[in-house]
């Protein structure tokens, strides 16, 4: 089945608006077409708190991807993010019911099945269903299917979200007269495309860290063991350092990117930057400890946070593949290098796939777009494949298969 | 409205002659830590003003100098500490109504000193606040906020009981124990530290009470003092600055831009106030260019003409050195405070309490008045873009309604990447919206 189809990636950010226009050629081929931008209005630790102002620039933002491709979108993948989110592991348990004792499908249905029916409380909805294993009698195997056992027990992680949050981030995708084909959590599509699948394999852990809220997600087994969010970002850096300095958040944001670093760096104790640089009147000295240190702080309690997270999960024998950083928020210098003591394990900056031929798009803000294109392309692959593996309930349905293998 | 009918309580004539009238002030500390403030508040330069204490420990009582002395709650505490129980202080605090209102009844302008957290400070001053304001009586707190550090108990009653001061109170001003890390060096003592907040008390009431009281090229009455303040329920801005050397002015502005109280994270989002009092001490050198020069700078921050009240007070003792106390008040979320407790009130009056129905009633009529002709003043500034970039402002103060409507998400993005729409953001009983730096005591020198 050879069809081409228009599909584009949105994230509503804290800071700006990413829609990425790709076109779906066929079953393995994906071109991206088209890129729109736009700075982002209401929208705080990504959630969108005013839906007006949010609809507007992610309405600009479609326009311009539009037109930048040439084409009308005919879906979109839209990414999730924010504190509202939320997950927890469950396992669904199933005697096998041939009398050979041999697993067909009907048995791996049955135990998802029992895995996925835990029903939530009213006002939430599950966003995916991460299959992290399947056991059989207790042993861990990676694909039960024709194994002999007598029971079967498929281990999932679950994420779910604010049923309200994620309906109006839906709605402002409608309001362009677009449908969402699926709605993916920002981690889990920026750490598809930014960790390799040996890295997924082996143990890695991708965080990635946006303006209001920084999302991470752990592969072990080549399967999504952990995800989860922490409402701390690049906007907290830049609010502290607009507190400690005493300087306005615009000028926070430009000393942040200009002479930022997470770390406190001896040498240059006593050297002062000025605040604007550029002869303008009204100009102060700062001195580069102060905002080092206050880097600092937010950069460590950061990673603390995250460590306590995930407490004996993360450790360098769990995690051979290390920490990848991504996301706007890791462009902060040195950030690396704060994060390592904290965590103990090797930490580096992600890489957008060497196939992105645009430079200004492998820059780490775009991972998680990115990431929703690739999964848009997994998703058309995993509807010829087999529609019955991913027959769960929900509202959302389609639940890729590539992820849960790798 | 004449001026007078600010003075004028409903219960209580005005006393002595018009001309002569002597304002009646009061400074009250609550609970142990405003007991200890109001102890070392070194007042002698200040007339007319009466120190008085109130507590339910009747041992950190007898240890304090001040004369005027009430411990409260004797039938719930006998005569001891609450514990740290708000509630308990609260019970005490009602329990002597009566003494309360003694002490309070007739006074002008009452400071209520308090350290957040414990329970007599936290329980007892919003219904003190209360009895104060409900006598007439303008309402100015000074509270200090406990360490993150002292976990989230105290932080929670303190956030709790400065929601309640706040509507009773016509400013608060907040003094957060975080800072004091700030300001001091590594090496200094717990006293030094607390002598930084006693200091910044010290230096906020003798700038309302010498703007009054002492004589200036501008002086400014009670009545104009009590008609900024006349909403409640909003934020309050207070900065301090004090100016050197040959530019005093210049130098007096460049410190109150890096004051840090001026910096709190709440009132990063207070960026124009509806009602500005500045106050400058200068030495006999103070001159009116000088005091134009500094009231240009600040009204172009923090308000707008307008709105901004401002005494100069000459102090012989100064020289080439200029003392700058900025307070301002906001009234944006103090409607909505407002009308709440005004409804609550009503209710409670008629049924629970009939002996307070006719003062209280009278009082809020009274004071719904003020907040009318206030409302009237500064009905437009709220709604104003809180913007700080040259052009937008320019264009608002000239007021092109037009132009207003076509930038729907200015103030949206003026904000952006702050977070006061957004829902606190606990983890582990911190809230991660507050900078590291601050929560953890780390110095920053700028």
């Amino acid at each position: 089945m050879s069809q081409k189809r228009i599909i584009g990636a949105v994230e509503i950010g804290t800071s700006k608006v990413i829609v990425l226009v790709g076109e779906l050629d066929g079953r393995r081929h994906l071109n991206i077409i088209g890129k729109g931008q736009s700075t982002s209005h209401g929208v705080r630790k990504g959630e969108i708190v005013d839906l007006k102002a949010a609809a507007g620039c992610t309405h600009a933002a479609l326009i311009a991807a539009e037109k930048n491709a040439g084409a009308n979108i005919e879906g979109v993948y839209l990414a999730a993010s924010g504190s509202h989110l939320a997950g927890f592991a469950n396992r669904g348990v199933t005697n096998v019911s041939a009398s050979d004792g041999s697993i067909r499908n009907a048995d791996v249905a049955r135990a998802s099945a029992d895995a996925k029916s835990k029903a939530l409380p009213a006002d939430r909805v599950y966003v995916h269903h991460m299959r992290t294993g399947s056991l059989v009698d207790g042993r861990r195997v990676d694909n039960p299917l024709a194994m002999v056992g007598e029971r079967l027990e498929m281990t999932y992680w679950h994420v779910h979200a604010d049923e309200r949050k994620i309906q109006n981030m839906i709605r402002v995708v409608n309001g362009f007269g677009l449908d969402v084909e699926d709605v993916i959590v920002s981690s889990i599509a920026s750490g598809s495309i930014i960790a390799s699948q040996e890295e997924k394999a082996a143990g890695v852990l991708v965080v990635d860290i946006g303006s209001g809220a920084s999302d991470y997600v752990l592969y072990r087994n080549g399967c999504i063991q952990r995800s989860g969010v922490i409402a701390v970002g690049g906007d907290h850096f830049t609010n502290d350092l607009s507190i400690g300095l005493r300087i306005n958040a615009s000028n926070a944001e430009n000393i942040k990117h200009r002479c930022g670093k997470a770390i406190v760096d001896k040498r240059d104790k006593q050297e002062q930057v000025l605040m604007y640089g550029d002869l303008r009147i009204g100009d102060r000295p700062i001195p580069r400890n102060a905002i080092y240190r206050i880097l600092h702080a937010r950069a460590e309690e950061l990673f603390m946070i995250l460590k306590n997270k995930l407490g004996s999960a993360l450790n360098a024998q769990n995690l051979p593949g290390g920490v990848i950083l991504t996301g706007g928020g890791s462009a902060l210098h040195s950030l690396g290098e704060a994060a390592r003591p904290v965590l103990g394990v090797e930490v580096r900056l992600g890489e957008s796939p060497s196939w992105v031929r645009d430079i200004a798009l492998r820059r780490p803000e775009y991972a998680t777009v990115f990431g929703l294109l690739y999964y848009g392309l997994s998703a058309q692959q995993s509807d010829d494949d087999d529609a019955q593996d991913v027959a769960g309930g929900g509202l959302f349905q389609r639940v890729a298969k590539i992820f849960n293998v790798g | 409205m004449s001026e007078n009918d600010h003075l004028e309580s409903p219960n209580r004539p005005i006393r002595g002659a018009v001309e002569d009238a002597v304002l009646n002030i009061k400074i009250i500390g609550v609970g142990g830590a405003g007991n200890n403030a109001v102890d070392r508040l070194k007042m002698d330069d200040l007339s007319h003003v009466g120190l008085a204490v109130i507590n339910t420990d009747s041992k950190t009582l007898n240890a304090s100098p001040i004369a005027e002395k009430l411990m409260i709650g004797r039938t719930v505490t006998r005569g001891l500490s609450t514990g740290g129980e708000a509630d308990i202080g609260r019970q005490a605090a009602e329990s002597d109504r009566e003494a309360i209102s003694r002490l309070v009844e007739g006074v002008d302008l009452v400071f209520i000193l308090a350290g957040l957290g414990g329970g007599s400070g936290s329980g007892a001053s919003p219904v003190i606040a209360d009895m104060a304001s409900d006598s007439g009586a303008l309402v100015i707190s000074f509270v200090t906020l406990p360490f993150t550090r002292e976990g989230q108990r105290r932080h929670k009653q303190a956030e709790d009981a400065l929601g309640l001061l706040r509507r009773s109170c016509h400013a608060v001003i907040t003094l957060p124990n975080d800072l004091l890390l700030q300001e001091i060096e590594e090496k200094s003592t717990l006293l030094d530290a607390f002598a930084i907040a006693d200091d910044w008390i010290y230096r906020g009431v003798r700038a309302i009470v010498s703007m009054l009281n002492d004589h200036g090229l501008i002086n400014v009455d009670f009545a104009t003092l009590t008609k900024a303040f006349s909403s409640r329920g909003g934020k309050t801005l207070f900065g301090l600055a004090v100016g050197t050397g040959p530019d005093v002015v210049g130098s007096a502005l460049r410190e109150l831009e890096v004051c840090p109280l001026l910096h709190l994270p709440e009132n990063k989002y207070v960026r124009k106030a509806d009602s500005l009092i500045v106050n400058i001490t200068g030495g006999p050198d103070l001159s009116m260019a000088m005091v134009n020069e500094v009231l240009d700078a600040v009204t172009e921050k923090f308000s707008s003409r307008e709105n901004t009240v401002i005494g100069a007070v000459i102090d012989g003792s100064l020289h080439n050195r200029l003392h700058l106390c900025v307070i301002g008040a906001t009234d944006v979320d103090g409607k909505r405070y407002r009308s709440a407790r005004y409804r609550g009130y009503r209710e409670q009056g008629h049924t629970a309490q009939p002996a307070f129905v006719e003062s209280r009633s009278q009082a809020s009529d009274r004071r719904r008045d003020e907040a009318g002709v206030s409302g009237a003043g500064t009905g437009e500034s709220p709604a104003l873009p809180a913007d700080d970039t040259e052009p937008v402002r320019e264009t608002a103060t000239v007021g092109e309604p037009v132009a207003q409507e076509e930038f729907p998400f200015s103030r949206i993005d003026d904000s952006r990447g702050f977070f006061e729409e957004t829902e606190s953001n606990m983890y582990d009983g911190v809230d991660l919206d507050i900078p590291t730096f601050l929560r953890r005591g780390i110095r920053i020198h700028v």
